[in-house]
Order: C-alpha cells, then structure tokens, then sequence
C-alpha cells in the first residue's frame, strides 16, 4: 500500500469517526437536542464573542451587539422577533433571521439567559468628547424643545435596562446609531415599509422621530463610553 | 455586432434575470448553498458580498468545516427541509482582445457575446463534523487551443471534504479539522493564497499562456493532484496547517482530478505548509502569514489512457511567500486589501537542462496585490496588480528578446450588484511588461508584438442561485 493510500485511508476513517453526532460541540442551528449553550459557544461566538462582548480581549466588529450583560427579557424578545421576522432591520434580515428559524423557544430562553449573565465590560471604542457630552445631555435630560424624554427614565441612570427595556451602555456606537435610524419613520409609514423596520418598539418610533441625525450620533457615542 | 445590439441583448439578459430572480425572491448568495443552510446573507460570509472574499464570519465557517447551519444530520435521518444542497452559476461576458490574430488569441471570445462559465456547486453540512465544497465547472474557452480554436473544457473544480471541530474555554477557542483537496491553498481562508486571489471573475485571459507565475500559481497545481491536509486555528489568532500533495493516476481519489489532467506534470509527494497571525480590532481585520511548497513535479506527464509516465526525471520547484490581507467591514463601506510576494527556487533535471530550460536553476518572483471598496454591497471597485520577475532563459521564455520572464499587468474593474448574487462588471487586464520588455519586440510565430497586444477587456454579468 502506497504512502498516500495509507493517509486516505486514515482519513476515511477519520470521516468515519466523525459521522457520529456530537451534541456538545454541534453548530446545527436545526437541533432540538443541542442546547442553548452549545449553539452561544459553537456559533454565536463567532461574532459576538465567547462572553458575548469580545474575542480575546479585542472588540467586536460593530455590526454585531455587545450581548454581555444585556436584559434576559429583551434578548427573548428579539431573537423570537428574529425567530418570526418581525425585526426587520438589514442587519437582522442579513445575519439573524435565518439563525434563528429553527430555534426552539427553550434554546432561545437559554441564550437569552446564558448572555444576560455575562459580565459587561467597557467598550474600548472612543468617540468625540464634544458629542459624548453633548450626548450625555440628551441622555440625562431629553430634549424637551422637540418632545424627545430623557433616555435615563426607561433605560436606566447607568442605562442598565430593565426588563424588556434593553441595557445600552457600553453598547458599540454605530450599532446604536443604525437602530435609532431603524425606529425613525420620519419618511412616512405608509410609502416606505422600512419604516417598519422595529415595529414592536413602538415608544422608540417617537423618540427617535424627535432626535436630529446628529442628535442620535451624539447620544450613541455617550452609550458607547458609559461602562 | 452593434453596440446596439450587444446593449440590447445585456438589456433582455438582465431582464430575464429578473425574471428568475421574481421566482426565488428570497435568499440566495455566493455559493447560495452555503445561504441556505445558515440562513443568512452574501455579507455575511463575503465583504460587500463579493465572492469569494472571505469575512471572519465566513473564515470561521469554513474552518469549521461547513458545518454551521441547520442541515439535518444523517443519524437522525430528518426529513430534509430546505432546497438541496445544490447551486448553479452561470457567467456570460462579451469580451475585447487588442490583438485577435489566430495564432496568438486563435478563435478566442474576441468578438461575441457568450455564455462563458458555467459552474455546479454541491456540499455543505454533511454530519456535525463534516461537511464539503464541491464545484464542477464547464468553460466555453479551456486553457487549450486546437488549432485556431480554443477548446472548451468541462471537469471537477476546487473540491474539498472537510472534518472540524472546535473546542472552546472560557478564555480560548480551538478549531481544527482535517481535509482532503484537489489543489493546495484551496484549503486557506485568507484571499492571499494562489488559489482566492485574482478569480474574481472566470474569464479568458489573452496574455495568460505568456506571463509565467510560480509553479504553485500555475494551472499545474490545479486538480491534478490530491492533497491530504491538518491545520488548526487557536483563538483566533494563530492559524497552522501543513499537507501533502500527490498525483494520482489510479483508484478511488481520481475522481478529485480534472478530467483533462491529460500533460500535466505528475507530482510525487510535495508538501504544503501554511502558518498565519490573525488579528481582528473591531470592523477591521489584519491577516500576515507565511506559506510553502516544495513540488517534485516529473517531467513524465499524465496520459488520458491510465498510462502515466512516472519514470521521468523530476524538476523542483521550491515555493516561499509572504501574504498578508487587511479587511473593513462595516456598512455602508467594505474594504479589503491583498498582497502576496511568492519567491521560487526552481532546480530543473539534468536532462532538461539544454532542451526545455536553459538553466539548472531559475529564480522567479512574484508580486500580487489588490484592493476592493464597495459601497453598500451594491457598487464597487477594484484594482489588481499582479507582476513576476526572474531568471532569464532562452529556452524556457522565448518569447522576450533576452529571455525573460518578467510581466507586469493591472487589472482595474467596476461592478455593480443590483441584486445579491447578480453581479455586473466590466474589467480591463492592462500589460505594461512581457517577456522583460515594454516595446513591441515579442516575438512569438513568428510574428512581433508589443505587451499591450495582450490587453483583455471584459464586460460580464454573474448570475448565482
């Protein structure tokens, strides 16, 4: 037998070997039998990190939301708004919609709990002083010239969250600011089914329709440098 | 054919794409199969959606060997769902040569509209661990002329099975796996290696039988030889892998190889090493590694009737290159950069030497680099470099009036993306350099000419599904 009739053949049986299922280490997202947990660590850390809010001591690509320490409640409900499509925003149609088809709600529950009881740490991101304080204004006092609440009042002094009400401090800026740019129907509902794009986040619509472009980039930032 | 009338046919071929594409309006991506087993988005594993860069999303996806995803698992014998794992991508282009001589472009696409490429993808998740990349691919224009004629040519693509695994800690992550491939580097994640880098587009190459590369580079390391490979990734971070290449010309791994693997070299055992630093702050991502072959490639070639010459002499080909990829990814605004600087040591048989090379040895260099920016993953940019230089021999480049290999050509392209997996670009490939000179002083059949004779335009439309 040749040298490399050898190595197919270990490899073959390598395949073999690995026919088996392995629930514990499994990445199949259509998988009743794989738990919550497994799915955190085999798949959604890819992205969001393994603790759900870096890799190996380094950030995360924005795109993808710190989840460490985020409200069990308000994870549930997203990734069930994921789950039936509700959450309509590009990000969540490019990446989370087909992830979460096939999750059972008691995979959902876990991840949900596994996240919120990860430990939050600062975001390294800084943005501009000016903004952040600008931001921190807005966050502590509203705007009340165009009918904007203060965020602190849901969210929270620290904006912790609460409940279904998310946690946003330490949050990556951009993803902050492309969600409150998601909840402004400032186009006009009826003409632009984006507009839609967060429809169960009925009080933000408001808020975020009150906020100057600016203003969101502002109190994103602040978010952001909040630990 | 008029303007007009080229303008007309893109128009109703668009418009039939949109046709096909009313009728599966949902997801669909660079090699869709991989969508629909994940669910997700071209952006998600490509930048801008370009295929085939690769994201870190897409890298980890890979290395963990086309597993992730909700494809049932064969133990459990569920009821397949989804679509099969199957796709289709068709390639059309009309393409302009400067000079279109028989003889030089014989009867290459110089002056039609036509349906270039046509690929066939099957894999992804098989069980848990396993899973595959499988792609047959059919080409109007092969890498071989009859004649005047350029022949078509149809046979396996890159292929690969993969075993994965991965194991995480609280403060570490190890992936690693095992693969079976038809041609080194395919195995990479990064698109800085022979195999991911400059095939953005299939497209017929006026100047590519004239610009000689390294032979890791070359179409003689395409699926024609079996590769047996192990790498692992460690936290992201460090990535190492190392294989073994070999010819095959009998048994069960032939159906790895190219059908028309007939006047490649045979490769007795080559090995392939592979190490990488990776790094990933935010939306940007740094690659820089280093990796190698040692081919001992005969000068015995395969032969369609089984009957392969094994008894020829061996040349060596001894491969080192640096590579390194920065990538931004972040909507609206994808970037990605590549470069790659190949050195080659080649040590020809004694019995070449004075027939087909003039040299014991030659020395080849090779640099490559490109850069992409797309813009909502919808419209983009690129530029592409690619040049060699090297020793100069008579016999084994004839073409250049002392004997030299060196070329140099940029390839800029436009596209535009109006729907994910259709793609529309135009694309020049411009050489500045051949056979060492930059006049028109080439002399091949007998006849002269400059590099710019070689300069091939192309406007394409990609459809994938």
């Amino acid at each position: 037998m040749t040298r490399i009739s050898k190595i197919l053949t270990l490899s073959a049986l390598a395949l073999a070997v690995g026919a088996c299922a392995n629930v514990d280490r499994s990445r199949n997202l259509g998988n009743p039998q794989v738990s919550g947990y497994t799915l955190a660590q085999q798949v959604c850390s890819t992205c969001h990190g393994g603790n759900g809010i870096n890799a190996n001591g380094t950030a995360l690509n924005p795109t993808f939301p710190n989840l460490a320490g985020q409200q069990a409640i308000y994870l549930e409900t997203e990734l069930q708004e994921f789950h039936d499509h509700s959450r309509r925003d590009a990000a969540a149609q490019d990446m989370m919609w087909g992830l979460t088809r096939q999750l059972t709600p008691e995979q959902i529950k876990a991840l949900a709990e596994f996240y919120a009881h990860q430990k939050p740490l600062p975001n390294p991101a800084q943005g501009d002083p000016v903004a952040v304080a600008a931001g921190q204004k807005l966050f502590i006092e509203g705007a009340p010239e165009r009918s904007v609440p203060a965020c602190a009042t849901c969210h929270g002094a620290r904006a912790e969250g609460n409940g279904p009400v998310p946690r946003l401090a330490g949050q990556h800026a951009d993803y902050l600011y492309k969600q409150l740019m998601a909840f402004n129907d400032d186009v006009g509902r009826e003409n632009h089914p984006e507009a839609q794009e967060r429809p169960h986040a009925v009080v933000m619509e408001g808020i975020a329709h009150g906020l100057t472009d600016e203003q969101k980039r502002q109190v994103a930032d602040y978010l952001q440098s909040l630990q | 054919m008029s303007l007009r009338r080229f303008v007309s046919m893109l128009t109703a071929g668009s418009a039939f794409v949109a046709v096909v594409l009313s009728l599966f309006p949902s997801t669909a991506s660079a090699v869709p199969l991989y969508a629909r087993q994940t669910g997700q988005k071209c952006v998600a594993c490509h930048v801008g959606g370009v295929y085939p860069l690769l994201t870190s999303f897409g890298r980890m996806f890979k290395l963990t060997g086309y597993t992730m995803g909700d494809r049932p698992n064969l133990n459990e014998l569920e009821v397949q769902k989804d679509a099969p794992p199957i796709s289709i991508m068709l390639q059309g282009a009309r393409q302009y040569y400067a000079n279109t001589s028989n003889g030089l472009n014989g009867a290459a696409p110089g002056s039609a509209m036509d349906m270039q490429v046509l690929s066939l993808f099957a894999g992804g998740k098989i069980t848990d661990n396993i899973g595959a990349f499988i792609q047959w691919t059919g080409q109007k224009y092969g890498d071989t002329q009859t004649g005047s004629q350029w022949t078509s040519a149809s046979g396996i693509d890159n292929t690969e099975v993969r075993y994965a695994d991965r194991i995480l800690g609280p403060d570490s992550d190890l992936v690693y796996g095992v693969y079976v491939n038809n041609r080194s580097t395919m195995s990479d994640v990064w698109n800085t290696t022979e195999n991911w880098s400059n095939v953005f587009v299939g497209f017929f190459n006026g100047g590519n039988a004239q610009a000689p590369v390294t032979f890791l580079d070359s179409a003689a390391t395409q699926h024609g030889m079996v590769g047996v490979g192990a790498y692992a990734f460690k936290d992201n971070t460090w990535y190492g892998e190392m294989a073994v290449y070999k010819s095959v010309t009998h048994g069960p791994a032939t159906f790895l190889l190219t059908a028309g693997t007939t006047g490649m070299p045979l490769i007795d055992p080559s090995p392939y090493v592979r190490l990488a630093y990776n790094k990933e702050m935010g939306p940007h991502s740094f690659e820089l590694g280093i990796h190698g072959m040692v081919s001992y490639a005969h000068n015995g070639t395969a032969d369609s009737g089984g009957i392969s010459d094994w008894a020829g002499t061996v040349n060596t080909y001894r491969d080192v290159a640096l590579d390194g990829q920065y990538q931004y990814v972040l909507e609206p605004h994808y970037f990605a950069v590549h470069g790659r600087f190949s050195h080659e040591n080649a040590s020809f048989a004694a019995d070449q030497v004075g027939s087909a090379v003039s040299n014991p040895t030659n020395i080849l260099n090779e640099t490559y680099l490109d850069a992409t920016y797309v813009y909502k993953a919808k419209y983009g940019a690129m530029l592409m470099y690619q040049g060699v230089t090297g020793s100069t021999d008579a016999l084994l480049n004839p073409m250049g009036p002392a004997g030299s290999p060196d070329w140099k050509a940029w390839t800029p392209q436009i596209f535009w993306a109006p729907w994910q997996n259709v793609r529309i670009g135009y694309q020049y490939v411009f050489y500045t350099q051949m056979g060492g000179t930059t006049g028109g002083n080439l002399n091949f059949g007998g006849t002269t000419y400059s590099p710019h004779d070689f300069n091939t335009s192309m406007l394409y439309a990609s459809f994938i599904y």
